[in-house]
């Protein structure tokens, strides 16, 4: 949507601007260089090959979708737009059919008694998965992103995320330090909850779907609501 | 007419949009706001935020990495 005033000046604009530099042959090099290091890893470590390929498509992804965790749970409750939020939402719920399918194989050999055996990450949960994701949220609208985010901008060239980046490693380093004192006080207290070994793994989709799929739709409401037609 | 140029450069999201926001409530009818950013999120985040606020909206690559957002207070 855009309006004569607006193309008129870009159009000045562009007149003065100087060209751009092209950017073309750097592209082609890094993605040529980016494929001989897979092609090496297939040879030498299969597992660091994929970590490889499935990271830079992440990050490809992320980048030209402007995906960003931080802004989709803070957009909604700021501007009222929720469309990042959507589209956690659908990863959740393509995901949730991605890890049913891998631990129904997984529980089909093993059964439900052992929890270590169930790939994904099951960990306790309790006052300090509160109390980090407080710390986490309001982190990551401070800095600006949260950690993928900020590893992407720091590729794209955006300087400023690097000062979030040092204090990333900082944060990191010393959470790594007192994990001790916070397993001793509170995580190791906890229970590990994983729904399907009280409900059955059937049920237990069905209902995730059921509630990601409920969110979805009021996400789409709330958008709606604040967006120009309703208010007018 | 008038236009109003805001410097948004090393801001991270949401900042620029807040700024545009606060600036668009100053302006009158028909004045054009010209963002200066060098943040592509903010790109998605004001588009999208001005379309749904009804406003004229538009933005070039003036250098790498350095947008200029056009928006047209429309109401």
């Amino acid at each position: 949507m855009t309006s004569n005033k607006i193309e008129e000046l870009i159009k000045k604009r562009q007149m003065e601007n100087k060209k751009k530099k092209n950017q073309t042959p750097y592209g082609i090099g890094v993605t040529l260089l980016a494929l001989v290091i897979y092609l090496a890893l297939l040879n030498y470590n299969l597992r660091f090959s994929s970590f490889w390929i499935i990271g830079i498509l992440i990050g490809v992804t992320m980048q030209r979708s402007r995906f960003c965790f931080a802004a989709s749970f803070r957009d909604p409750i700021m501007v009222g737009s929720t469309s990042l939020l959507k589209a956690i939402l659908i990863a959740l719920i393509i995901s949730t059919v991605g890890f049913f399918i891998i631990q129904y194989n997984t529980i089909e050999i093993h059964g439900l008694h052992l929890l270590e055996n169930i790939p994904g990450q099951l960990k306790p949960v309790g006052l300090h998965t509160a109390l980090g994701a407080i710390l986490f949220g309001v982190g990551m609208v401070i800095a600006g992103g949260c950690a993928s985010g900020t590893l992407m901008r720091i590729g794209e060239g955006y300087i400023l995320q690097i000062v979030v980046l040092i204090g990333f490693i900082i944060g990191a380093t010393m959470g790594a330090r007192h994990f001790e004192f916070w397993d001793k006080i509170l995580i190791s207290k906890s229970k590990t909850i994983y729904i399907p070994k009280y409900l059955g793994l059937f049920p237990s989709l069905i209902i995730q779907l059921i509630v990601l799929v409920g969110l979805y739709f009021v996400a789409d409401w709330f958008d709606k609501k604040n967006s120009i037609m309703s208010s007018m | 007419m008038a236009e109003y140029k805001l410097d948004c450069l090393f801001e991270a999201c949401p900042i620029p949009l807040l700024k545009a926001l606060k600036q668009l409530e100053k302006m009158s009818i028909g004045d054009v706001l010209i963002m200066h950013t060098d943040h592509n999120c903010s790109i998605k985040n004001v588009v999208e935020w001005t379309k749904k606020q009804g406003h004229y909206i538009d933005y070039i690559e003036i250098s790498e990495g350095e947008w200029e957002i056009y928006i047209e207070k429309a109401r």
